[in-house]
């Protein structure tokens, strides 16, 4: 019975369906709010879904400088772990599969997929792919730091004299004194993990890793078919991810005391989070410079998160 | 019902990838004046494709010189099937003025059997959308004899 239960959470909710449904759902409304941001009409919001099947059905291409082995396995790793890092984040009330340091389970499993565009792109054999994986190594690095800072600040607020990387507490603890947001100690702490989300999916001003019309996509340059399908899948997946982890740790608060109701809630704050931090960001700029993106990354956002950290620390 | 699923998908994301075969750049600034907001070719799902790996429509422009024959012939090899070729402008179809040209090895159906063929010197975008939407239709046809 345990495994059955165990077997329906990780195929179907809250892990690979619902994470794919959901990435797909919001991935159709983030293009079609840039549309009409920049007054056209845009694509149906279903077209995420039928870019998906379009690529299931084209040739896969193996180029001959490949290593064929990882060159395939690579968008598999991505997406397995994506689906099972939802697991470990709560849904509002609701929580799959809970542990005493789940934050650092989750910090462990979000940069496989990158790590997998890497190895993908390396065993491609292109040089295009080689200026991508360089470009998502730096990027990769430059996120990192300000996200376990954010972590950290989340963990010693929850715990107050001891560090807590439990989500499950961090999730009751909002539940009973409020959420995070509400807290001004936070708010930098908030600001900077916003900041995070884009370079995380890799959007527009972010998106140096996979620039299409100056390196050629980079990483995924040489892929065809349905590896390329799961590696954008993947990157749908991660936008319901990423907004999924903002929405725990700090609207964490927010009770309705029915599942389905907490589910609804918990996609609609996490869309309305992807249209401030993924939709308007990739609608009102232009593609950064890697140096430059690391030196954002390194002082601003940085920056907003030790703020937070050390209110937190004295005690605010 | 997944394989229906991935042949009607197969007309309702065409992505792009657009090759300059020596064009004075007039109808590559027409493709794209298709993708501007006025136009917005996006709501049939076209996208402009960085890799020709990634792209379903090839999309030539220009009389085929001889520097660009062997990278076109490569580039359309490289595109996975099922793929569909679109010539815009009179140029890859019949030379137009460079006719008779001995840097000129056209037209583009020498090489590679064209699906949809856009005349004009430029060719106007409306009529490049519909060309383009052809090639879409076309897809899915080759999509449903491929799966057969």
């Amino acid at each position: 019975m345990i495994i059955l239960q165990y077997l329906f959470y990780i195929l179907i909710f809250p892990g690979a369906l619902f994470t794919i449904a959901a990435g797909l759902l919001l991935a159709g409304i983030d293009r079609k709010v840039i549309a009409h941001m920049q007054k056209r009409i845009g694509p149906p919001v279903a077209q995420p879904v039928y870019d998906f099947f379009k690529l299931l059905g084209k040739e896969t291409i193996i180029p001959a400088t490949a290593n064929r082995a990882a060159y395939l396995i690579a968008p598999v790793v991505s997406f397995v772990s994506l689906c099972i890092v939802m697991l470990f984040i709560p849904i509002l009330g609701f929580r799959a599969i809970g542990g005493a340091a789940d934050m650092i389970v989750i910090l462990y499993l979000i940069t496989i997929p990158g790590a997998a565009l890497i190895v993908g792109g390396a065993a491609s054999g292109s040089p295009f792919a080689g200026i991508g994986i360089s470009r998502e190594m730096v990027t990769m690095m430059a996120y990192e730091l300000p996200l376990v800072i954010i972590l950290l600040t989340v963990a010693k607020k929850v715990g107050g004299d001891m560090l807590i990387f439990d989500l499950g507490i961090v999730s009751a603890y909002q539940a009973q004194a409020g959420s995070l947001i509400t807290e001004w100690s936070m708010i930098p702490a908030a600001v900077a993990m916003l900041l995070v989300i884009p370079a995380e999916i890799g959007t527009q001003p972010f998106d140096v890793a996979e620039a299409e019309n100056e390196i050629c996509e980079g990483p995924l340059v040489e892929y065809s078919g349905s590896p390329l399908a799961l590696f954008k899948l993947s990157i749908n997946m991660k936008m319901i991810i990423m907004t999924g982890l903002f929405t725990a740790l700090f609207f964490g608060g927010i009770r309705t005391g029915f599942v389905i109701t907490d589910l609804i809630v918990f996609v609609l704050i996490s869309t309305a989070v992807m249209l401030v931090c993924i939709t308007t960001t990739h609608a009102i700029t232009a593609r950064l410079k890697i140096e430059h993106l690391f030196k954002f990354y390194w002082t601003v956002v940085a920056g907003l998160a030790l703020v937070s950290a050390v209110l937190v620390w004295i005690g605010l | 019902m997944i394989k229906k699923m991935i042949n009607k998908s197969a007309s309702k994301s065409p992505w792009l990838f657009h090759i300059n075969t020596g064009s004075c750049n007039g109808c590559d600034i027409e493709i794209v004046a298709c993708l501007t907001p006025r136009y917005d070719a996006e709501r049939f799902g076209f996208k402009l494709a960085g890799s020709p790996r990634h792209a379903d429509i090839l999309v030539v422009s220009g009389p085929i010189t001889v520097q660009s024959r062997d990278r076109l012939i490569r580039t359309i090899e490289q595109t996975p099937d099922p793929k569909c070729v679109v010539s815009v402008g009179s140029c890859p179809k019949s030379g137009n003025v460079f006719k008779g040209s001995y840097g000129i090895d056209g037209p583009l159906d020498k090489y590679v059997h064209v699906d949809v063929s856009v005349a004009g010197c430029t060719p106007k975008p409306e009529a490049i959308m519909e060309g383009l939407y052809k090639a879409a239709q076309i897809l899915e046809k080759k999509r449903e004899a491929m799966s057969k």
